[in-house]
């Protein structure tokens, strides 16, 4: 793979959980947003019709939440807060210009991507209530009118915000370059954890690529 | 009806509304006089037989109501509800079926564009074709009327026979009513014709008796004529329809401020993309094919 001393940042089964949510997460998201703007109704035709995005919308939806709630479970660890995160908080405007020197250092993960972790997390789980909330013809037909029109809104909220917080993400991940490279293949340099997770170099944990096997 | 008597669509905002040209059109109503209903239910059978539509016989359920309830296949409804007055049963019959809101609930909700639409003469109908099935109506109608059929999963309701009055005739409720409980015409005139029989009721001794057209909705292409105005709950009537508070936050709310906090952001990126440029790492130890060593990235 490498013939660089390479550092395993993402293990293959998450890397599969990841994309797997993308995949998922753009289905629902495109037919969402077609109900959400009809104007943008065209977004839905990834469905096929407007009747298809319809029905395969909940479905994407719960493809998209099950596996992120597994995700959850196997970043837990990584995303606890920690003392000098307050810190590094403070340094933000910093860390979005690259004044290096004054970024305070983090492990695995920071802690903008442990608010996006918890904003996923919210949000998703909203999303499945509600979501179920008003599901027709399956699950619907069990709730009040006026409590499926605060799930309808409830849902949008949150199906906003987490859209919001996957634009962030996105840009991220494509700004930091490397971070890509490494949810696909699961490596990344020891320069690059130097520079954007220090700490991570001391988990005693750590695999590298000489280690793993394939 | 032609494309231009649709003065309303769902879908679409004041940004893009339909036409609106034929708007000055003078609008229908059809007129309830519960004072002068016997419960015959003529208007159920003959909207089921100008419809085709077979509702599957229920069970018998304690009243003489038959069905229970609307379906996507009872469009009009003969409500029997019983109240209790001086210790005596009594029936107060309901003409129920859609009220064709100036300012419909249903369509506001709608996912989909085009598929609820209000015509010039005020009449509410759905485009079957469109629907996709996802609710947002039946929820949303404050008087509970639109159903999801279970077989296609598309709304339906009555749509005050567009098809007849859209060639002159009345409604075909209003064409079998009996005792002339059921009355179709311009609004202007349902409401003068009401205004006079409420007087008369007056006089007679109802002193309560009233017009049911609820300001909260715009009023209804449907009005009705009740013994009592201040209950319409003895009827199954809401007593202040409108379109709900979470419906509105959601359109006029959190659709404006989520699409700008959506562009917001995706400029923000952008901006932050061009200003502050790439964010590289030195490699330390370069890559065993990396002959050149100009490249300084750690793309693999």
């Amino acid at each position: 793979m490498h013939k660089q001393n390479m550092i395993l940042r993402h293990k293959l089964f998450d890397r599969i959980c990841h994309w797997f949510v993308v995949a998922a997460g753009l289905v629902t998201f495109l037919t969402g947003f077609a109900f959400f703007f009809p104007s943008f109704q065209w977004l839905g035709a990834i469905a096929g019709t407007p009747q298809m995005a319809r029905f395969v919308h909940p479905i994407a939806g719960l493809l998209m939440c099950l596996p992120l709630m597994v995700m959850l479970v196997r970043y837990y660890h990584h995303n606890k807060w920690e003392k000098n995160d307050l810190t590094w908080m403070l340094a933000i405007k910093d860390v979005m210009f690259e004044n290096e020197d004054k970024i305070p250092a983090i492990g695995h993960y920071n802690p903008g991507q442990k608010v996006l972790f918890r904003t996923f997390v919210v949000t998703s789980i909203a999303l499945t209530i509600t979501g179920i909330m008003m599901w027709q013809p399956y699950f619907a037909p069990y709730f009040e009118a006026s409590a499926i029109q605060w799930a309808i809104l409830i849902h949008a909220i949150c199906a906003v915000i987490m859209l919001i917080f996957v634009i962030v993400h996105f840009w991220m991940a494509t700004w930091v370059e490397g971070s890509v490279a490494g949810m696909l293949y699961g490596y990344v340099s020891r320069a690059w954890c130097k520079k954007h997770h220090p700490n991570m170099l001391n988990d005693p944990e750590l695999q590298t690529n000489k280690q793993e096997k394939h | 009806m032609s494309a231009q008597d649709i003065i309303l669509s769902s879908g679409t905002s004041e940004l893009t509304p339909a036409a609106q040209v034929r708007r000055k059109l003078s609008k229908v109503a059809k007129l309830f006089d519960a004072t002068k209903c016997n419960g015959c239910k003529a208007c159920q059978v003959s909207c089921s037989e100008w419809n085709d539509l077979r509702a599957p016989v229920g069970s018998f359920q304690g009243s003489y109501q038959n069905p229970m309830d609307l379906s996507s296949e009872c469009w009009t409804l003969m409500k029997y509800q019983e109240v209790e007055r001086d210790n005596k049963l009594n029936w107060r019959f309901a003409h129920s079926a859609c009220m064709h809101c100036d300012d419909p609930a249903c369509l506001t909700a709608c996912s989909t564009k085009g598929a609820i639409v209000q015509h010039a003469n005020g009449v509410v109908d759905f485009d079957s074709d469109k629907c996709t099935g996802c609710g947002y109506c039946v929820s949303a109608c404050p008087f509970d009327v639109p159903r999801l059929d279970p077989i296609d999963q598309k709304a339906y309701k009555c749509t005050m026979c567009s098809d007849r009055i859209q060639v002159g005739q009345e409604p075909a409720c209003v064409k079998s009513c009996i005792t002339g409980a059921l009355k179709y015409g311009t609004r202007e005139d349902m409401l003068f014709i009401a205004d006079l029989r409420i007087k008369e009721l007056r006089k007679r001794g109802y002193v309560n008796a009233g017009l049911y057209n609820p300001e909260g909705v715009g009023g209804t292409g449907m009005i009705m004529i009740l013994h009592d105005i201040n209950k319409p709950q003895d009827y199954g009537l809401p007593a202040d329809p409108k379109t709900s508070v979470p419906v509105k936050l959601w359109q006029d709310v959190v659709k404006p401020l989520g699409a700008a906090g959506i562009m917001a952001t995706v400029a923000v990126a952008c901006l932050h993309r061009i200003t502050v440029g790439r964010n590289l790492v030195e490699e330390d130890e370069p890559a065993a094919f990396d002959h050149t060593h100009e490249d300084k990235s750690d793309k693999e």
